[in-house]
C-alpha cells in the first residue's frame, strides 16, 4: 500500500460511505436528524474537495495525492486514486453540487431516509469515478453512480417519472454495455495484466488500429452519458422527471462523468483514436449545439428548456474535446465545471418555483419577478450564464472552446457560434415569459425564498461569479494537466 | 486411509438414511424433521469445509478428489444448508412427506457431489441420473398434485430424452476414442475433434449437462418446473443443481483441450441464443418463479461464455460465476419463500408495497436483483467481468458485446421487479411480514456476502483459479 500522506481522496469517499451508513441507522421518523447528518457529511466532502483544489501544487503538476493499493493482484486491479488538473475541477464541482443539493432538498418530507441514502450512494460513485485511475474501478464507479438513479427519479420525481427513469437507466446502461467490452479489449490487448491507466497510457502500448477501434466504443458509451447528439434523448426526459437535487447532480455532475470518461479513458488511452475520430466528434457536437438550441426554443416546460440547453452546452464541451488542442481541452474542462454549477443553479431555482406553484409550464407562470424577486434572480443569473455573458464562469469556457474551434474547424465553428445566438434568443424568451410580463394572480401570495433556503443558491451563484471574474484560478489548474498531456502526444 | 477422501459423500449418504428411517415413523412432526435437517446440513457444511484440501483418487481412478471437486462440494453443501434454512414454513409440500422431502434433498446433494468428482463416463452418468431422479420426485411432491405432477412429468420426460441423447453421444465418443476415463479422453480427443464422430459425440454428451444447466434448446422444462415445484424445491433446482451442472460441464469441456473450431462455434451459438431467448422471454413473465426460470436460461448463456473460452481464466470465471449464482439466486428465492408464506406461487404484482411490509426483504431483493443484472459492486458483476475478460483473451469481442447488450435487456425486467417492490402501492393495505431473528440474520448475511464479495473478490478469485488449475 502506498499513501503519500493523509489519503484525502479516500477520505472523501469514506465520508460519503459513512454518511450512507449513518443515514441507514437513523430511524425513519427522525427526518430532521437525517437532513443534518446529510448536510454534515456532504459538508465534509465539500471542505475536502476545496482543500484539495487549493493544496494541489501547481508548480509541480502531475499526479498528486496518489493512493495505491493492490486490490486483486492476479488480474491486475489496483485501487488507484490520484488528483490532477483534469479531475480536481470535477471534484470541486461535485463537492459544491452535492452539498448545495442536500440543502436544496431541506423541505423534503416523503421517504426522507431512503432519498438521502440513495443520494449518498449516487454521489459516492461520482466522486469515485472522478478520482480513480484504474479502468476496473472507473467502470464500477460509473455503474454505482447510475443505479440509484432509477429509484431516485421513479419514487421522488414528477412528470412521467417512471417513463423517464426507465429510459434514463436503460440508455445509460446501454452506454456501459459499450464501455466494458472496450475496456476489457484494451486490458487484454495491452497484455500487461493491469487496469492501471497511468501504465496503459504510455505511448506504444496500443497499435493505431486498436486505439481507433476502442475509442469509438468508449466515445459512444461515455458519450451517451454526456448527451452527445443523437444519444441525448434520455437527458431532457430524465431531467424533467427527476426531483430537484437529483436534477442538479444529474445535469450538473453526472453528465460531466460522460465527458470526463471520454477524456480520462478514451483520450488518455487512445490518443490516436482520438485524433482519427475527432472530425466525427466535432460534427456530432455542433449538431448537438444547434439542435439543442432550436428544440429548446419550442419548449413549454421550464425544465425541458433547461434540459435542451444542457444538450446544447454539453455540445460545447464535446466541441472542445474534438479540437485536439490545449485550448480546446482547457475550454472543455472549464465549460464542464461552469456548466455544472450553472445547471445546478437552474434546477435549484426551478425547484423552489415548482415546490410553491406546482407547475413548470411557462404559459402558466409569468411575472414571477414581481412575486418572488430573489428566486427569479437566481434563475435569471443562471440564464445569463447560459447565454455566455462575461463575468460569469461559462463565458470563459465557451470562449476558449470557440477560439480553439475556429483554428481547427473554421466553417463548423462559425455555425456553432451562430447557434449561440439562437441559444441566447431562447434563454431570453424563457426569462421574459416566465419572470416578466403579466403575472398570474393565482401565485400572487407566494412568499419569496427565505434566507435559509437561499443559501445553496447563493453558494452556486457566488461560485459562478468568482470563476467568472478570476478564470485563471481554474485555467492555471487545468493547464497543469493539459499542456503536459498534449506535449506527450506522438 | 483412502476412505477419508470419501467422508463428505458418506456423511450425506448417512444423512439420507436418517430421513429414510424418520419417514417410517408413525407421527408426522414437521418441526422435528426441520431441525434435524438443519442440524445435519450445518454439520455437512463443516465436514465439506474440513475436507477442502484433500486430494487423491478412488475406485479404480474413476473418482477424483481435488481442489476443483472439493470447492464444488463446499458450494453444494452450502446450497443445501441455505435451502434447508428456508424450509421452516414448508407449506408447499404436505406434512406427511416432509421426511421424504429432506431425504431426497440429501440424496440429490450426494449425487451432485459424486458428479463433481467423477472422472469416468459411467460414474458421471450414474451420478447425473441419481441427482435427476431425486429432483423429478421432489418436483412432483408439490401440495397441489395436479400442478406438481404435471411439472414433474414434464421434467422427467425432457430429462430422460436428454439422457438418451447423452448416452448416444457417449457411445459415439467411445467408438472413436476407445476411452471412458476422462484422463484418457484428454489425450485422445484433441486429435479427433476435427472428425465428425468426435465433435458430434462430444456435443451429444454435453447435451445431458446442457439439460441440467437449462441451456437453449434444453430449457423448455425450466419455466413449467420452476412454476410447478414447491418454492423451496425451485430454489434448490435454481441454485445447487446449477452449480453441479457448471462443474461437470466445465470438466467435460476441459477434456477437449484447446477445443476445435466446430465445438467453439456451437457453444458460442448456444450461449448467444440462450442469453437472448432467456432475457426476451423473461420480459413478459408475470410469475416471479417463471421469470427466474428464464433468467436462469440467460445466466446459463453467460456461464457458457466462460466455459467456451477454454482457458484457465475462463474455467475459473465459470466457477466464480457458479458461486455467485448460488448466492444471488438463493437470495431472490428467500424473498419469494418469505413473501409467499402459504407456499403458493408469487406474481410480480404481489410484491407491491414490499418496501413497507418488510424493508429488509425489499433491500435483499434489490441487492440480489442488481447482482443478477450484473451491476457493481456486487458478486454478480464480478462474475460477469471475469467471464468477459476470459472471453476477450480469446478475442471474442462480439460475443462480449452481445453479452453486454443482453445485460441491458435483462435490466428492464429486473427494474420492473424493483418497481413493484419499491414504487407501486398495493390495492389494499397488506400487513407487514414478520421475520424471525435467524431469518433476519440470514437475509442480512446474504446482502453482505453479495456486496462484500463483490467489493473484495480477491480470495474467491484466487481459490477459483487454483481450482481451475486442477482440470488439466
Amino acid at each position: 500500500m502506498e499513501f503519500a500522506g493523509f489519503p484525502f481522496l479516500t477520505a472523501i469517499l469514506l465520508s460519503c460511505v459513512i454518511g450512507f451508513f449513518v443515514i441507514l441507522i437513523i430511524p425513519e421518523e427522525r427526518k430532521g436528524q437525517i437532513k443534518w447528518v446529510s448536510a454534515f457529511f456532504s459538508g465534509i466532502t465539500l471542505i475536502l474537495s476545496v482543500y484539495l483544489f487549493v493544496a494541489y501544487d501547481k508548480s509541480q503538476a502531475g499526479l498528486q495525492f496518489v493512493e495505491k493499493y493492490r486490490w486483486v493482484a492476479s488480474i491486475g486491479i489496483t485501487y488507484l486514486n490520484a488528483a490532477d488538473g483534469f479531475n480536481l475541477p470535477m471534484l470541486l464541482l461535485t463537492g459544491i453540487v452535492f452539498f448545495t443539493g442536500v440543502l436544496t432538498m431541506w423541505e423534503l418530507e416523503y421517504r426522507v431516509k431512503e432519498f438521502f441514502a440513495l443520494y449518498f450512494l449516487l454521489v459516492t460513485g461520482v466522486f469515485g469515478l472522478f478520482m480513480s485511475m484504474d479502468l476496473f474501478f472507473i467502470f464500477v464507479w460509473y455503474d454505482v453512480s447510475l443505479f440509484p438513479m432509477y429509484l431516485l427519479i421513479a419514487v421522488w420525481g414528477s412528470t412521467r417519472k417512471e417513463y423517464g427513469a426507465m429510459k434514463l437507466t436503460l440508455y445509460l446502461l446501454a452506454g456501459s454495455a459499450l464501455i466494458l467490452p472496450a475496456m476489457i479489449y484494451l486490458y487484454v490487448k495491452a497484455g500487461l495484466n493491469t487496469f492501471d491507466v497511468t501504465v496503459l497510457m504510455h505511448p506504444g502500448t496500443f497499435t493505431p488500429f486498436e486505439q481507433k477501434f476502442a475509442f469509438i466504443f468508449l466515445f459512444i458509451g461515455f458519450g451517451i452519458l454526456a448527451a452527445v447528439w443523437p444519444f441525448h434523448t434520455w437527458s431532457p426526459d430524465g431531467h424533467v422527471a427527476a426531483p430537484t437535487s437529483v436534477s442538479m447532480v444529474h445535469a450538473g455532475v453526472l453528465m460531466k462523468i460522460g465527458a470526463f470518461g471520454v477524456l480520462r479513458v478514451g483520450i488518455f488511452l487512445c490518443p490516436q483514436g482520438w485524433q482519427f475520430w475527432s472530425p466525427l466528434m466535432a460534427v456530432l457536437a455542433i449538431i448537438g449545439i444547434v439542435y439543442g438550441a432550436f428544440v429548446g426554443l419550442s419548449q413549454t416546460d421550464l425544465k425541458y428548456c433547461v434540459g435542451y440547453s444542457s444538450v446544447s452546452h454539453m455540445g460545447i464541451v464535446g466541441l472542445g474535446l474534438a479540437t485536439v488542442s490545449v485550448d480546446g481541452l482547457n475550454g472543455a474542462v472549464f465549460q464542464m465545471f461552469a456548466h455544472g454549477i450553472m445547471t445546478a443553479l437552474f434546477f435549484s431555482a426551478i425547484g423552489y418555483i415548482y415546490d410553491r406553484t406546482h407547475t413548470k409550464m411557462i404559459a402558466e407562470l409569468g411575472g414571477l419577478s414581481r412575486i418572488m424577486p430573489v428566486a427569479s434572480s437566481y434563475f435569471i443569473v443562471a440564464a445569463m450564464a447560459g447565454i455566455g455573458v462575461p463575468c460569469l464562469a461559462s463565458f470563459w469556457g465557451e470562449l476558449m472552446v470557440f477560439i480553439a474551434a475556429f483554428k481547427t474547424y473554421p466553417v463548423w465553428g462559425t455555425l456553432a457560434v451562430c447557434a449561440l445566438v439562437v441559444s441566447a434568443l431562447f434563454m431570453l424568451r424563457v426569462v421574459q415569459r416566465t419572470f416578466y410580463g403579466p403575472q398570474n394572480e393565482k401565485f400572487a401570495q407566494i412568499p419569496d425564498v427565505p434566507f435559509g433556503l437561499g443559501i445553496p443558491r447563493m453558494v452556486l451563484l457566488a461560485v459562478l461569479v468568482i470563476f467568472g471574474l478570476f478564470p485563471s484560478l481554474m485555467f492555471d489548474m487545468i493547464e497543469t494537466a493539459s499542456i503536459p498531456f498534449m506535449n506527450g502526444l506522438p | 486411509m483412502k476412505w477419508f477422501l470419501f467422508y463428505p459423500e458418506l456423511y450425506y449418504f448417512a444423512g439420507g438414511l436418517v430421513f429414510l428411517f424418520m419417514s417410517m415413523a408413525k407421527q408426522n412432526n414437521p418441526r422435528r424433521d426441520y431441525f434435524t435437517a438443519l442440524f445435519l446440513a450445518v454439520l455437512g457444511v463443516l465436514i465439506c469445509l474440513a475436507s477442502i484440501r484433500q486430494e487423491g483418487v478412488l475406485f479404480f481412478q474413476a473418482y477424483r478428489v481435488d481442489l476443483f471437486s472439493q470447492v464444488f462440494k463446499v458450494l453444494l453443501s452450502i446450497g443445501l444448508f441455505l435451502i434447508v434454512s428456508i424450509c421452516s414454513n414448508l407449506n408447499g409440500v404436505a406434512g406427511r412427506y416432509h421426511p421424504e422431502f429432506y431425504l431426497l434433498l440429501f440424496v440429490s446433494t450426494l449425487a451432485m457431489m459424486l458428479l463433481v468428482s467423477s472422472v469416468h463416463i459411467l460414474s458421471i452418468y450414474l451420478a447425473l441420473e441419481l441427482s435427476s431422479y431425486s429432483l423429478y420426485i421432489l418436483v412432483a411432491l408439490r401440495n397441489d398434485e395436479q400442478i406438481g405432477l404435471e411439472a414433474g412429468l414434464k421434467f422427467f420426460l425432457v430429462g430422460i430424452f436428454a439422457s438418451a441423447v447423452m448416452l448416444f453421444g457417449v457411445a459415439l465418443l467411445y467408438s472413436t476414442t476407445q476411452a471412458t476415463y476422462l484422463t484418457e479422453l484428454i489425450k485422445a480427443l484433441p486429435g479427433i475433434l476435427d472428425a465428425p464422430a468426435g465433435v458430434i459425440g462430444l456435443l451429444l454428451t454435453l447435451c445431458g449437462f446442457f439439460f441440467k444447466l437449462a441451456v437453449f434448446p434444453f430449457h423448455f422444462w425450466a419455466p413449467d418446473v420452476y412454476q410447478g415445484a414447491a418454492n423451496q424445491v425451485t430454489a434448490y433446482i435454481a441454485t445447487a443443481s446449477k452449480v453441479a451442472a457448471v462443474a461437470i460441464l466445465t470438466r467435460m469441456v476441459a477434456v477437449s483441450g484447446d477445443g476445435s473450431i466446430y465445438l467453439v462455434h456451437v457453444l458460442v451459438t448456444l450461449s448467444i441464443v440462450s442469453m437472448t431467448v432467456g432475457n426476451l422471454a423473461a420480459i413478459v413473465q408475470q410469475d416471479l418463479k417463471r421469470l427466474m426460470a428464464y433468467s436462469t436460461v440467460a445466466h446459463a448463456g453467460y456461464v457458457l461464455i466462460g466455459i467456451l473460452s477454454m482457458n484457465a481464466a475462463g474455467f475459473a470465471a465459470a466457477i466464480f460465476y457458479a458461486a455467485a449464482l448460488l448466492i444471488m439466486k438463493f437470495t431472490v428465492f428467500l424473498v419469494v419463500v418469505k413473501v409467499a408464506d402459504d407456499g403458493g406461487n408469487l406474481e410480480v404484482s404481489q410484491l407491491t408495497g414490499l418496501y413497507r411490509r418488510a424493508p429488509l426483504l425489499a433491500m435483499a431483493l434489490m441487492v440480489s436483483i442488481f447482482s443478477l443484472a450484473g451491476i457493481p459492486p456486487t458478486i454478480g458483476f464480478t462474475g460477469k467481468f471475469l467471464v468477459f475478460t476470459a472471453a476477450m483473451e480469446k478475442g471474442y469481442f462480439t460475443l462480449i458485446l452481445i453479452g453486454m447488450i443482453n445485460v441491458v435487456i435483462s435490466l428492464y425486467y429486473y427494474l420492473l421487479i424493483l418497481k413493484a417492490a419499491y414504487l407501486l402501492e398495493p390495492d389494499e393495505i397488506l400487513p407487514g411480514i414478520q421475520l424471525s431473528i435467524p431469518i433476519k440474520v440470514l437475509t442480512g448475511a446474504m446482502i453482505l456476502v453479495i456486496v462484500v464479495v463483490g467489493i473484495f473478490p480477491r480470495h474467491l478469485i484466487e481459490l477459483t483459479r487454483a481450482a481451475a488449475q486442477m482440470l488439466n
